[in-house]
């Protein structure tokens, strides 16, 4: 067997320039679908790691909230009688006229029951002060937009600000948020606050923590009758848990992989033509050499064997360098991507992918080099030999 | 040993039937060193691939140790040739990628014989030829007469019954041409090996004891 490797080396050395043409072909094929797809599960990690952090927490959205209410003290109420339940947080939120050094913008001001609410924003983090306490009466956190962007002079810890008229002190400023969960544009007020400086003290969402995570579909589904039942409405609310956000990105993440791996896919169909073309060469060429090999005793399969081990070993080589040049594709999209914007987007580079890469290649090399093989394998030794 | 019934060859050129062997019945022995002559376009290399199993007859029948040629599968054919035949050709038909040990030892590596086995027979089969310096020699750097050398320990290299030279010294000048003939001789007195040669050169064939004629695909008097 290892000889057979020896002599196909030979073969493809001697051919060096149109051999590395084809593996080039090969390798970009596999570095494709490698990258797109390691950037591919980086992007989905990122999304969902996220939310996987927050899977103990159900959203209560009212579906019809802007036209019927917000929803009543009474929801609030009522959903602390579900079991398994840790917490509730009722959120509300409104646009402000905020003014700072004689500059008026309007900003989205959120409130919601402090120690609660803000263990959402824990994974933004702070960037200087610290999170408001129940009461902080006066006091403001702002967003990262907010301090930076929003004003001609940046905001920090102590500066004074006025939201609809009402002096508010900056205690904390938040970090920069990231792509799902960001409080970048926002400013955070306590729920006492909100009461009075917005014109409104509805209660927008309802944050849920649960104990058990594998509760969360049921208890979603108690909550959601629970205030439907309130409003004597059907749909009233929607209880959205991190699982099902987790699934329906998966699916759409699942959609786009397939995308990705499609047009890649169309690289190593193109390469593999490619090889299919080198290899009817090099038996054209080596049709001579195989009419020797037939005359001295080679049976077809000798044959047939030799030109398909040429085109794996080249494939092989290929899917290799592919897998290679595809991870630090991967690593490098993910570089580019997060100095470009700003988020945090890890490419994960997967042993099955690369394997799976390799494999391919190895395939695609087989099947494309079976026909060149075949076609050599059938010749006739007196024909090929006089062949020059 | 090999012995031919009504043998005939026709070659199709599109639409035109070319004969190439008409009716040619002839019977080598055992042992035998045979010439076969003639001028180009007699038959005598389309009689020479049959003998050797590179071709297969229109009609008529080769017999090989009684073996009819056309009753068998290709694989058989190939196994014939890689056990019971050593090809030599005009143009040597070495493979350019493998050095000359390498070059012997690829009917042995058709045969499944070992890696070992193949070197050390190859090896041997060098020196025999007078090449044990160039054992390692690409053919390019090799002269035809040395090329042609390899080739004979090529063909021996499964130890075949039967050595087949189709012009084996047409490539080579007429010197070198004379020292391959007396080691084809050898291996035919020496060894008892069965020597079949085609050449269309009279000197070359006054080597062979037995030297037959062929004339448009026919065989005329001995």
């Amino acid at each position: 067997m290892k000889d057979v490797f020896l002599l196909a080396y030979r073969d493809i050395k001697e051919r060096k320039a149109r051999t590395s043409l084809t593996l080039l072909g090969i390798a970009v094929g596999i570095a494709a679908i490698v990258s797109l797809l390691s950037v591919g599960y980086g992007m989905e990690q990122a999304v969902t790691g996220e939310l996987t952090e927050m899977a103990d927490t159900i959203h209560v959205y009212g579906r019809g909230a802007e036209e019927l209410g917000g929803f009543s003290d009474r929801d609030v109420k009522d959903l602390q009688r579900i079991s398994g339940i840790k917490d509730i947080s009722a959120v509300t939120y409104e646009t402000a006229e905020v003014e700072y050094r004689k500059k008026k913008m309007p900003i989205e001001v959120v409130a919601g029951d402090t120690k609660e609410f803000w263990s959402i924003y824990e994974g933004v983090g702070l960037k200087e002060g610290r999170w408001l306490r129940e009461n902080d009466y006066g006091g403001c956190v702002i967003g990262h937009h907010v301090a930076n962007e929003c004003f001609d002079d940046d905001l920090h810890v102590g500066d004074k600000l006025e939201i609809n008229g009402d002096k508010f002190v900056v205690q904390g400023v938040l970090e920069k948020g990231s792509m799902l969960i960001s409080g970048d544009t926002d400013i955070f007020v306590t729920l006492r606050a909100s009461k009075d400086i917005l014109r409104t003290d509805d209660t927008k969402l309802i944050l849920v923590r649960i104990y058990d995570v594998d509760e969360a579909e049921v208890i979603a589904d108690e909550i959601e009758e629970t205030i439907d039942d309130n409003h004597g409405l059907d749909d009233f609310t929607s209880a959205t848990t991190m699982g099902s956000v987790i699934e329906q990105i998966g699916g759409i993440f699942g959609i786009i992989r397939g995308v990705l791996v499609g047009i890649a896919a169309i690289a190593l169909i193109v390469a593999s033509i490619g090889i299919m073309n080198t290899m009817l060469m090099s038996v054209m060429e080596r049709t001579h050499e195989v009419g020797i090999m037939k005359a001295i005793g080679a049976k077809n399969r000798n044959v047939l064997s030799l030109f398909l081990l040429e085109s794996g070993m080249v494939s092989m080589v290929g899917g290799v360098s592919g897998c290679a040049l595809g991870a630090a594709g991967a690593y490098l999209i993910s570089i580019g991507i997060s100095a470009q914007f700003g988020m945090d987007l890890p490419a994960i580079v997967k042993p099955d992918v690369l394997l799976g890469g390799i494999v391919v290649a190895v395939l695609v090399g087989v099947l494309s080099g079976l026909y060149p093989a075949r076609k050599a394998s059938k010749m006739s030794p007196v024909e090929a030999v006089r062949y020059e | 040993m090999i012995r031919t019934e009504h043998l005939s060859k026709v070659y199709r050129m599109g639409k035109i039937e070319v004969p190439a062997l008409r009716d040619v019945n002839v019977e080598i022995e055992e042992g035998e060193f045979l010439a076969i002559v003639g001028s180009s376009g007699s038959g005598k290399s389309t009689l020479l691939n049959m003998l050797g199993c590179l071709d297969k007859p229109t009609s008529g029948a080769v017999f090989i140790d009684d073996v009819n040629s056309a009753s068998l599968s290709e694989n058989e054919l190939a196994e014939i040739r890689r056990e019971k035949i050593g090809f030599i050709f005009q143009q040597f038909n070495l493979i350019h990628s493998l050095n000359a040990l390498e070059n012997v030892s690829l009917p042995m590596f058709f045969a499944g014989v070992s890696s070992e086995g193949r070197m050390k027979r190859a090896a041997e089969l060098l020196v025999k030829v007078g090449l044990r310096e160039r054992t390692y020699h690409k053919p390019s750097e090799l002269s035809g007469g040395q090329q042609q050398r390899v080739a004979i320990a090529r063909a021996l290299s499964n130890n075949p019954a039967i050595i087949i030279g189709d012009e084996p010294t047409g490539n080579v000048d007429s010197e070198t041409g004379n020292a391959i003939m007396s080691l084809l001789e050898g291996l035919n007195r020496c060894e008892g090996r069965t020597v079949i040669i085609v050449t269309h050169d009279t000197e070359i064939a006054a080597h062979a004891p037995r030297v037959i004629r062929m004339k448009d695909g026919r065989l005329l008097e001995e």
